[in-house]
């Protein structure tokens, strides 16, 4: 099998295809501490792509609860089961990736869920770690903890579902890295279903054929951010396209977040896909648990954050999360205020660091009334 | 070099190229996968298999083509079982398949080429949710027949195109069903609300029906329950625009009986001219949707020789 060079893992691995970056790279960033699993993003997706024959039960966006949600069942947790337990400490990975611990006569690593399997989306929605002894007080990091994580196809640098494919039906673009499955020339094998550990490949029993989170690409391709990102309430999401990471450009939101500040991490980079969605990891939970979930680096992305404040230039990257619809290619700190750019270097956002407070007196002469608090 | 060893050779050939597959047309079919077609290492070498006794295909009376699997036309034909073996050149394999013999008998009428292919099969399979897959068998054709070089039976290879057939449970079902399917076929007590093709026009309404908006012919069948379709090698299989071939399949008491059949003297290029008097090859793949086998995941036969009563 050729060999690739994965930074997430620091070292070159095994994959189906030769390494082709594409000329850019479809990325998003989660902000984990202000999601409030509202749900918003999921039905988003749902009223856009996933309201037709078959795709009922289908959650192309969705967001569980750790540490006992999944969607579908137990999906980390069995794929992590699978590999067994490898060395994710370090810079370098020294375990196997999906497609190194591939069986004979199989491309990679995986197992097809159940059916029964996407029953449960809401399984465990809110449910801590365990319970609060009595007497017990809130540490810094909760010693009970939950965590919402939302989730959409990652579209990895190197798909498990497009090396699955025998017939090359799943593809990744060339021109923006987005992942797609060619509705013409799937015949619902299923391979993608079984390979991808993420589980975003999803089986449609009225078409017969599979079918996964698009990036929203038509919206994409015009500049905008996707219907996940904008309709986000807690505006926890950016979505732009991120550079390998000796192209790291500084004042591009992405790079500058994942690759200069090291604020946001990938998904289970242990197993090896490369995926282009990163996280904030949420402060209050332990590191023995977030390492695991996001690899090495969750300590040094807490205490960034927790420091955010202090850095001015990281807050205006912060700010322009849900601060417009618009794809930014390029943010910058303009005194007091964070500003963000298109493509095509129109600016396209300008938002204050401090939020404008205006007083308003207790009684207003013109109406001849008092204002209230209203709490 | 013959044509077997010949898509090997390929496979090794473009080991390492990248790229995405073009969706294929029929006059162009698309192009093959590259590195992980490659005989995996460990995989069970090819045994010398024996080769099926030749296959007489007798005439019979008739101008339509026979679809019924309890024909008393098939009584003349004598049936040649066929060792089916595990797919194991490309990944992802199928080291221990469920179906290991096929019996198959043939007939012809001048007009149309009828092969009935029965197999024990202890489960009936043609609910196809994520969890479970259908039965399937497969009839391999070569598009054009040359004794002293037949074309690789691995599904053809580059210039070696042959025809392949394959009758599939789920379609089956579809016609048996006599109507549009529902979700609540596979699903009784679904719940659902509007469907994006009840309130848009049908312009825009194809955006958001995934494979149904695009007429993928593995969603919607309606002609016949086989899929006709030429291949040039692994992952090149495409559909045909004009579909001619037709089958029938009926599980009874643990086993499938079905039948399939081609026209003798087709209307496209992508499909063999057979005269009667003539001799060719066929060749067999099946999949017992039960044991999960699908795609290449399958069992396969070598080329069993066909020869044509007058």
């Amino acid at each position: 099998m050729p060999k690739v060079y994965n930074w997430q893992i620091g070292r070159e691995m095994e994959y189906p295809y030769a390494e082709a970056r594409p000329r850019k790279q479809f990325a998003m960033i989660m902000d984990t501490n202000k999601c409030i699993a509202c749900q918003t993003c999921t039905v988003a997706c749902k009223t856009t792509w996933t309201s037709s024959r078959g795709q009922e039960y289908m959650f192309w966006n969705n967001v569980e609860t750790k540490p006992y949600g999944y969607f579908p069942l137990g999906w980390d947790v069995k794929i992590l089961d699978k590999l067994g337990i490898q060395d994710v400490d370090g810079p370098v990975y020294k375990g196997k990736t999906l497609f190194e611990a591939a069986p004979e006569g199989e491309r990679v690593l995986g197992y097809l869920p159940d059916d029964l399997d996407y029953a449960h989306p809401n399984i465990s929605e809110d449910d801590s770690l365990g319970n609060m002894p009595q007497g017990a007080f809130i540490t810094m990091p909760h010693m009970q903890w939950m965590h919402y994580l939302p989730r959409i196809c990652n579209h990895c640098t190197y798909p498990a579902c497009v090396g699955a494919c025998p017939r090359q039906s799943a593809y990744k673009r060339p021109e923006d890295g987005i992942v797609l499955i060619d509705q013409m020339r799937c015949r619902g094998y299923r391979e993608c279903v079984r390979g991808c550990p993420y589980k975003k490949p999803f089986f449609n029993s009225m078409t017969r054929t599979s079918e996964k989170c698009v990036g929203c690409y038509p919206a994409v391709e015009t500049g905008r951010q996707t219907q996940c990102t904008i309709t986000c309430i807690g505006k926890i999401r950016l979505q732009g396209f991120i550079s390998a990471p000796d192209k790291a450009r500084e004042d591009n939101p992405m790079d500058y977040l994942v690759h200069i500040v090291k604020i946001a991490k990938p998904l289970y980079p242990q197993l090896g896909l490369e995926p282009n969605v990163y996280y904030i990891p949420p402060i209050h939970v332990p590191a023995f648990y977030t390492r695991q979930l996001f690899g090495a680096g969750v300590e040094h992305a807490v205490h960034t954050y927790r420091k955010a404040m202090d850095d001015k230039k990281l807050l205006a990257a912060l700010l322009l999360f849900g601060a417009t619809p618009m794809i930014l290619d390029r943010f910058k700190l303009e005194g007091d205020m964070a500003v963000g750019f298109d493509d095509k270097g129109q600016e396209v956002v300008r938002v204050p660091m401090r939020e404008p407070t205006f007083l308003r007196v207790a009684f207003d002469e013109a109406y001849k009334t008092h204002r209230s608090n209203i709490t | 070099m013959n044509g077997w060893n010949r898509a090997l050779w390929l496979s090794a050939l473009v080991a390492g190229l990248a790229g995405s597959a073009t969706a294929g047309t029929e006059a162009q079919p698309s192009t093959a996968p590259a590195a992980a077609s490659a005989h995996y290492a460990g995989a069970p070498t090819r045994t010398a298999i024996v080769p099926a006794e030749a296959m007489r295909v007798i005439r019979v009376e008739g101008n339509e083509p026979l679809l019924d699997p309890v024909s008393p036309l098939w009584a003349g034909a004598k049936p040649v079982a066929v060792t089916m073996q595990p797919q194991a050149v490309t990944t992802p394999g199928n080291p221990q398949p469920a179906i290991t013999t096929l019996n198959v008998r043939s007939v012809h009428n001048g007009h149309w080429l009828s092969l009935l292919i029965e197999w024990k099969d202890p489960t009936k399979s043609e609910r196809v949710v994520v969890d479970q897959f259908g039965d399937q068998v497969a009839v391999e054709l070569p598009v054009r027949f040359r004794a002293d070089a037949p074309p690789n039976p691995m599904m053809g290879a580059p210039g070696e195109r042959v025809s392949i057939v394959q009758w599939r449970a789920a379609f089956q079902a579809d016609l048996d069903r006599k109507r549009e399917m529902t979700i609540r076929d596979n699903y009784p007590y679904a719940q659902t609300d509007l469907y994006p093709d009840q309130v848009l026009n049908t312009l825009d309404m194809r955006a958001y029906m995934g494979a149904g908006g695009v007429d993928n012919p593995v969603t919607k069948h309606r002609e016949s329950p086989v899929l006709d379709q030429v291949a040039e090698g692994f992952g090149t299989l495409t559909v045909k625009q004009h579909q001619e071939a037709d089958g029938k399949g009926v599980w009874k008491d643990g086993s499938w009986h079905v039948v399939i059949t081609v026209p003798m003297a087709p209307t496209t290029a992508n499909s063999p001219r057979l005269e009667p008097g003539s001799q060719t090859v066929a060749a067999f793949a099946v999949w017992d949707g039960g044991s999960k086998e699908v795609g290449s995941r399958k069992s396969w036969s070598d080329w069993v020789p066909l020869a044509l009563s007058k």
